[in-house]
């Protein structure tokens, strides 16, 4: 097996040791599948994030039925359902036969801020509402709300290794190569900026904010910020690196040739630490998402009636929600739980696919 | 050494310069202050709070605060007064300190006693499922949020009565015995470390895993199963010692984010640590109690980082300091 | 799920790790009373006789900030310290009336304006000392200390000047006023008497601010009051025990308090109290949220454990628009144009468009989803829970969103170009924002509801919640908002004359015009005319009417827009006699030094 390695390309290689390790596989999976929801998320939605049913305030999750109350097979339905006691929120079904309709008209969004449209999934005929995953105290619809959340929650964590990398990789990448003063300015900063304490900093930032701009966009300002900060226990691994790879011999013979200390960074020193930063990117997202779920528990995130993971979470604290209305907690706990082992699941295979030591170890 | 010590504890002095720097701006670009929470109060008029604004000495421009914070800290060991608790910040914070560091001790010996035993399992059972099952629960545990596991814990004390909920110490705890004071911390000190602790739990228990596979293909392991040495005597005797090594590096590295790891769980279980202090005092606009924790935070970094670095030279002759 | 049980497994290791039980409950033995009674004693009436011995402990979410009972300015502290300090009268929550305290009695003058005060003879400190008229006469010295300025100043003031306070003999105190005062002895009792044999030499030296601090070792709190410090870890726990001299006593001559220990369990939030409560570690909490009702009122029976209606929160709900004026010149703007721009300040400052505002929000709603059906619609402060001046039968706009769009149409602001949302008589769509303190899920609930009934009524609103701290800056300082959704916390007793600066155009929490050196509308000089006369006379013949036509003018104008306030439960157990919680604050504590451990039901 060794030997067949010895003989392969890197990428087939790194193709065969992803496709052999299902867990890794599956975690892309899901990753792909929960941005494409995040991206369809007003289509698929079958309501507005923030649109409210003053009639069914902490409504349970809908069961699905293929058979009506006389045990016919009827088309995809939920049953009706009314307010039994309004001073607990028990709701009852009633043998009302309501059918899920695909394609329906609904709220008026635009796809990507382009395309206007006003088509959802499914939903079913007002005034009957369908809540398949239950509805928060205001009455809004968890599922539509894990989506529209989703858009921040999945995207906070891109956005800020994008600009963490960036900076960690090109400064990183200058200092291990420049050297001298350019190197000691660098590395001092780098060391005051991982000396300074992030959450209570974001803490600090997040009351700094005009209060008039939508929280989310707060939020991704903060995730910017704390990106900034981010970037320096990276550059310090990447210099590392960079003072390795600086003394092989092609980079030697490209400045032999008269190649620009730029241009030698970003075409040859820097794409050989390509394999470490994916990895390193990977397993980093989930510490973003967690930040978010963690600011929003303190109440310092983002901010209702926009939905993110971590204040749908928030919403489920109280003792009365967790008793009487467990899925305040699971719904939005599961997907943070499932988005966070994807991303830790592929990190893991790529990092087995990538690191020519850890495939023979595996071989062994 | 000791040069190598001093020109390490030298070069930290800048450091927490411009870290101090950092926080007081970042603090005065907050709006707000903490007479504001008090405005509250339909009792209280706009002469009280501007005769407070004024006792409080809040009204001079941010540069001059930072000035005479600089000199009562340099000159006089004084980092001020907590304006919410009316004690020196330094009381404040020593308390504190140690108590966020018993936390992260309790998390690391949580840490620590499951990776060790469980890597050394995986390792032994290689591929089997074993192997496999200690695997997937280290995901999960990695992947579960503190938050999210920290309030299931919470309710689950709370069902049970096994564990208190939140807090240091049991009502009692003056009256008890030294031996019961101590169970009454630890205690206490259960559910958070054990939140604390899981965290890092997969990753460390992967690298035991990795470096006792490394050192069982060694020659020597050979030769000792060669000799007919059951597995057990030659991983146990032979092969983990060698394999621990690697793992007290890595545990120094550790040493520094021992104070910023148990932040969640200090809010979610009322834990009275650095944290906790730091979040109130943030909330109150406790100016000199923020600036003395982030600072203090910054000094149990660099000393960790240090400590780190010695540990690594002392472990690893091949590197030269001085 | 397999997360749960992966910990649980753990748990069981951890739990054999360190397997102890709980700790031995306090006061085991006996309290005996060392010290005879006084002469004057206190004898408060109490509806059961209980006996001495064991521990209350209350949950609160934020501990004391100084144990300096006249600096103390928030009501965690002012929970601890009231019972550390007694003052010449106080108040009785239940009754809703004073009663005479450290004073014996007191009498009026004819016209009002001279008090005097009988002070009750053998009343000590609790270091022993006796307390007289020279430490009545030093705590007026420091209440109108111009650079101390304790809050309590403003309220010791009458016709605008301090009280002329002497001491004919150690036992008695009189006070003259240049004016009439409505609250005199609330007023005066409110000023607890703490000791000057140790803090005068303090004042002296420029300390008192900062004396008495939540530093002060226990021993050397010397205190007026039924309890006494013992323990103070800051983030944990503040315990009291009881004052062995106070003159309190029982019918039966017994001397209070019964209990040995009174504790305040420091939590972080609601949320850890309510499940601290629900494992037994509390006895008591300050507050229930409305969407946890339902699980007290069902562990009731296991948890041993009483769900106390208290009615109606005095803690006033309302939003209001900003209606304030710049007090500053600016480059290229003179000082007194309005904050908001000038197409938002024609649209707040119409009283119609305001009472359209009230009139489309669905108050049921409000009370059915945010407050889980335990509400009741408020339209003053102090609310209705208040027994003297909360029933006077005043109602403002209430729900009607074909009247909330009539007004908007006779106003001629319609919705013009077809997107749901109205344009004023200008083309301008009404589009503002409502800012609240993110920290209260109540407010958001109930601003998520707003913004949908304003949407049904064309108006399009943001609900903006930000920091606590920030929102106080907003409505105080900086004044930078349009609408806020916040409320206004009662204070004791719950009289119109606590609440001066709401009412009157020159006060701070005047919010939608703060700090007026004018009347800016003719109602708001009415505002004014009419609480002179609430606070200037204690005849109460003249206060009713009179604030009744101040809360007619508020609810008519829409100056602030009610919003329901919330029904108060509080959770006691109940193996404690003598729990009589009220709305009024220190809910349960307010007779905290009658309350006791029924015997039969003691923990061994």
């Amino acid at each position: 097996m060794t030997e067949r390695a010895a003989f392969e390309s890197p990428g087939r290689r790194f193709r065969r040791q992803l496709g052999s390790n299902p867990p890794a596989v599956l975690g892309g999976v899901m990753l792909a599948l929960f941005y494409l929801a995040a991206l369809l998320a007003p289509f698929l939605a079958p309501y507005a994030q923030d649109d409210i049913d003053r009639q069914r305030f902490y409504h349970p999750p809908h069961p699905l039925h293929l058979f009506d109350a006389a045990g016919r097979f009827r088309a995809l339905h939920v049953h009706g359902t009314r307010l039994a006691d309004p001073s607990t929120f028990d709701y009852v079904e009633d043998a009302r036969v309501v059918p899920v309709r695909w394609f329906v008209h609904g709220a008026r969004y635009r796809w990507l801020g382009l395309v206007p449209s006003d088509r959802h999934l499914y939903g079913v005929d007002a005034p009957d509402r369908i809540y398949l995953a239950g509805a928060d105290p205001s009455g809004r619809d968890m599922v539509s709300r894990l989506l529209f959340g989703s858009q921040v929650s999945l995207t906070v964590g891109v956005v800020g290794i994008a600009i963490s990398f960036t900076l960690g990789l090109l400064l990183g990448g200058l200092s291990g190569y420049a050297g001298g003063w350019v190197d000691a300015v660098i590395m001092r900063l780098t060391e005051l900026l991982l000396t300074i304490p992030g959450l209570y900093l974001i803490i600090a930032l997040r009351s700094v904010f005009p209060a008039e701009l939508p929280s989310a966009q707060v939020y991704l300002a903060i995730v910017a910020i704390l990106a900034l900060i981010g970037w320096a226990g990276l550059a310090r691994v990447i210099r590392g690196m960079v003072l390795a790879i600086r003394r092989s011999d092609y980079v030697i013979a490209a400045e032999a040739l008269g190649m620009g200390r730029w241009r030698v960074i970003v075409r040859h020193i820097l794409p050989n630490t390509l394999s470490f930063v994916i990895v390193a990117a990977t397993l980093a997202v989930p510490g973003y998402i967690l930040g978010e779920v963690f600011l929003s528990f303190l109440g310092v995130g983002v901010q209702e009636p926009s939905a993110s993971w971590g204040n749908m979470l928030n919403q489920a604290r109280s003792l009365g929600a967790l008793r009487s209305c467990p899925w305040l907690l699971f719904v939005p706990g599961t997907a943070i739980f499932l988005t966070v082992m994807a991303f830790n699941l592929l990190g893991d295979g790529l990092r087995d696919a990538l690191d020519p030591r850890s495939a023979q170890g595996g071989g062994a | 050494m000791a040069t190598y010590l001093a020109r390490r504890l030298l070069q930290t002095l800048p450091l927490l310069l411009g870290v101090s720097a950092v926080t007081f701006l970042l603090l005065h670009l907050a709006p707000g202050d903490f007479l504001a929470t008090m405005a509250e109060n339909p009792q209280i008029s706009q002469g009280t709070l501007d005769a407070m604004r004024h006792r409080f000495g809040l009204d001079q421009p941010w540069w001059v605060q930072y000035g005479l914070y600089l000199r009562n800290v340099f000159l006089r060991f004084d980092f001020g007064e907590s304006f919410s608790r009316h004690q020196p910040v330094f009381v404040v914070l020593r308390e504190g300190v140690l108590n966020t560091l018993l936390l992260a001790a309790a998390a690391a010996v949580v840490t620590w006693g499951l990776a060790i035993p469980l890597g050394v399992l995986a390792a032994a059972r290689q591929h089997r499922w074993t192997d496999r099952v200690l695997s997937v629960v280290g995901f999960v545990g990695l992947s579960v949020p503190e938050v999210l596991s920290g309030l299931l814990l919470l309710l689950l004390a709370a069902r049970t009565g096994w564990f208190p909920i939140g807090g240091m110490h049991g009502l009692d705890y003056e009256q008890l015995p030294p031996w019961g004071r101590v169970a009454d911390v630890l205690r206490h000190l259960a559910l958070p470390a054990l939140v604390v602790g899981t965290v890092p739990l997969a990753a460390r228990m992967r690298q035991m895993r990795a470096s006792l596979l490394d050192v069982l293909r060694l020659d020597y392991v050979t030769t000792a199963r060669a000799k007919g040495l059951d597995e057990r005597q030659v991983v146990i005797g032979h092969a983990l010692r060698n394999a621990l090594n690697p793992l007290i590096t890595l545990f120094g590295f550790t040493l520094g984010s021992l104070l910023s790891g148990s932040l969640v769980a200090e809010v979610i279980f009322s834990w009275p640590g650095l944290g906790r202090i730091t979040m109130d005092a943030i909330r109150s606009q406790d100016l000199y109690l923020v600036m003395g924790s982030v600072l203090m935070a910054s000094v149990v970094l660099v000393i960790g980082n240090l400590v780190a670095d010695v540990l690594l030279a002392v472990a690893d002759p091949r590197i030269r300091h001085d | 799920m397999r997360t749960l049980t992966g910990t649980m497994a753990v748990l069981g290791l951890t739990l054999a790790l360190c397997g102890c039980g709980r700790g031995p409950a306090a006061g085991t033995a006996a309290w005996h009373d060392d010290h005879a009674l006084p002469a004057d004693t206190l004898t408060l009436p109490t509806a059961e006789f209980g006996t001495h011995g064991g521990r209350f402990v209350f949950g609160t979410t934020a501990g004391p900030r100084t144990f300096n009972v006249l600096m103390a300015s928030e009501q965690s502290s002012s929970d601890i310290d009231q019972r550390l300090f007694a003052g010449l009268a106080d108040f009785d929550n239940e009754t809703q009336q004073n009663y005479p305290v450290l004073a014996k009695s007191w009498e009026t003058s004819p016209d009002g304006l001279t008090w005097t005060w009988h002070l009750r003879r053998g009343a000590r400190f609790s270091d022993g000392h006796p307390i007289t008229s020279a430490d009545v006469l030093f705590m007026f010295q420091l209440v109108y200390d111009g650079m101390l300025h304790p809050s309590l100043q403003d309220l010791l003031m009458a016709g605008g000047k301090p009280f002329e306070v002497s001491a004919p003999d150690s036992y008695t105190v009189v006070t003259k006023l240049a004016a009439p005062h409505a609250v005199v002895v609330a007023a005066i009792g409110a000023l607890r008497i703490m000791p000057k044999h140790i803090l005068e030499p303090i004042y002296r030296r420029g300390g008192f601010a900062a004396a008495y601090g939540v530093g002060t070792a226990p021993e050397s709190l010397v205190t007026s009051g039924p309890f006494v410090l013992k323990q103070y870890v800051p983030g944990e726990k503040v315990v009291l025990g009881r004052n062995p001299w106070w003159i309190g006593v029982d019918a039966r001559g017994q001397r209070l308090p019964y209990l040995d220990e009174l504790v305040y369990t420091i939590v972080p939030d609601q949320n850890t109290a309510a499940i601290k409560f629900q494992a037994g570690e509390l006895d008591a909490i300050d507050n229930v949220k409305p969407e946890d009702y339902h699980t007290y009122v069902e562990g009731a029976g296991r948890g041993g454990y009483t769900l106390h209606d208290l009615g109606p929160s005095l803690t006033a709900s309302f939003m209001w628009f900003n209606l304030n004026r710049t007090k500053d010149a600016k480059p290229g703007h003179p000082a007194g144009e309005p904050v908001v721009g000038p197409v938002e300040y024609r649209w707040f400052s119409n009283r119609a468009f305001r009472r359209a505002v009230s009139k489309a929000i669905d108050r049921d709603a409000l009370i059915r989803g945010p407050f889980y059906g335990q509400g009741f619609k408020n339209w003053s402060a102090p609310t209705l829970g208040s027994r003297q001046w909360g029933a006077l039968g005043v109602t403002g706009y209430d729900y009607d969103p074909a009247g909330a769009k009539a007004l908007l149409d006779s106003l001629g602001w319609k919705d013009t170009n077809g997107d749901g949302i109205r344009e004023d008589d200008r083309g301008q769509s009404l589009r503002f924002t409502i800012k609240t303190n993110a920290d209260n899920a109540t407010r958001i609930q109930m601003l998520a509801l707003i913004k949908d009934d304003l949407a049904r009524a064309g108006i399009a609103c943001t609900p903006v919640p930000v920091d606590f701290n920030t929102l106080t800056t907003n409505m105080r300082q900086d004044l930078q908002y349009d609408a806020i959704l916040a409320g206004l916390g009662s204070a004791v007793p719950p009289d119109p004359a606590m609440y001066a600066n709401f009412v009157t155009s020159h006060g701070g929490t005047h919010y939608w015009n703060v700090k007026q050196d004018h009347p800016a509308t003719p109602a708001e000089a009415e505002l004014d005319r009419l609480y002179r006369e609430v606070a200037g006379t204690s005849d109460m013949t003249r206060r009713l009417p009179a604030w009744k036509r101040i809360v007619e003018l508020i609810n008519d104008e829409c100056f602030v827009i009610w919003l329901p306030t919330q029904k108060i439960m509080l959770p006691v157990r109940n193996r404690f006699g003598n729990v009589h919680p009220t709305a009024v604050p220190h809910r349960v504590l307010w007779n905290i030094d009658r309350v006791f451990v029924k015997p039969s039901t003691a923990r061994s």
